[in-house]
């Protein structure tokens, strides 16, 4: 699992490349969290790249979702591939954290 | 199909194909989740499902093993999960065997519908996508005795899951 992250602006980028399983999350938590978290940005993650998600990794994304909307900020997710999608749906994800088709659709959703 | 077997992986403790069921024996350790999954996408043929199926089957796969080891388990014991796998026409049948601390998983309340990310509950997500995923679930005690390898299972869950012909 690997993550890189830069700044658009007054937005921040995450990349999140790999398994967000249990193995994935115990390797990438805390450098996602303090990427993300401390600055309080609004924040678009590009989950494109990421080839399974788990349970795991959704715990992931909504603590750090939380503590970021505790700073001020939003989070949107974009890029899903078919399999990571289906978890997003079947677990209602979307209803805490918005999915976006691509980077643009993400940054116009973090700007409203 | 490809050779199953991967006994050099410290999550693994030996798999075989037994009357056209996979059997595999996994160590009490998260490795087990990564190693018993590749070999169950091998037995089954990962070239012949779809990446959703194949997604679904390793999230079901994750999500138990991974409950097992850090819930039902005592650290660095030599406790292992048995777990045969079926591929039936139109399914593919798990059965789970541990000998960790005797637990239902299906007894676990549902998480509740996410109405804000401040009082979202973030426990529980594991069991319910398994539960969604599977057209088939069931928990039960098996008796205890010990079989002849000395393996004493203390929860049995047996899942299926439809996947696309």
């Amino acid at each position: 699992m690997e993550m890189q992250h830069d700044d658009l602006g007054d937005v921040k980028r995450v990349v999140l490349v790999g398994r967000l399983d249990t193995k994935g999350v115990g390797i990438v938590e805390t450098s996602f969290g303090a990427a993300i978290v401390p600055n309080g940005k609004n924040t678009i993650v590009d989950i494109s790249q990421v080839t399974f998600l788990a349970s795991m990794g959704i715990r992931m994304l909504i603590s750090t979702t939380r503590a970021l909307s505790r700073k001020g900020g939003k989070l949107v997710m974009y890029g899903a591939g078919i399999g990571v999608k289906d978890v997003i749906e079947t677990t209602a994800l979307t209803d805490l954290i918005p999915l976006a088709s691509n980077e643009g659709e993400a940054l116009s959703w973090v700007a409203r | 199909m490809a050779n199953p077997v991967r006994d050099n992986r410290c999550g693994l403790r030996s798999a075989a194909i037994v009357k056209g069921k996979l059997e595999l024996v996994l160590n009490n350790t998260l490795a087990a989740i990564e190693d018993g999954s590749a070999c169950m996408l091998d037995f089954l043929d990962r070239s012949a499902l779809d990446e959703s199926t194949q997604h679904r089957l390793q999230v079901v796969f994750e999500e138990l093993v991974s409950n097992i080891v850090r819930h039902g388990f005592f650290e660095h014991s030599g406790q292992s999960i048995h777990v045969k796998i079926d591929h039936g026409p139109g399914t593919v049948k798990f059965v789970f065997e541990d000998d960790g601390t005797p637990f239902n998983p299906l007894a676990a309340p549902a998480p509740r519908p996410y109405t804000s990310i401040e009082s979202a509950k973030i426990g529980g997500l594991g069991i319910s996508l398994v539960t969604k995923y599977s057209s088939q679930l069931h928990y039960e005690r098996p008796p205890q005795a010990a079989g002849g390898n000395g393996f004493s299972p203390q929860n049995r869950l047996v899942v299926t899951v439809a996947i696309p012909d």
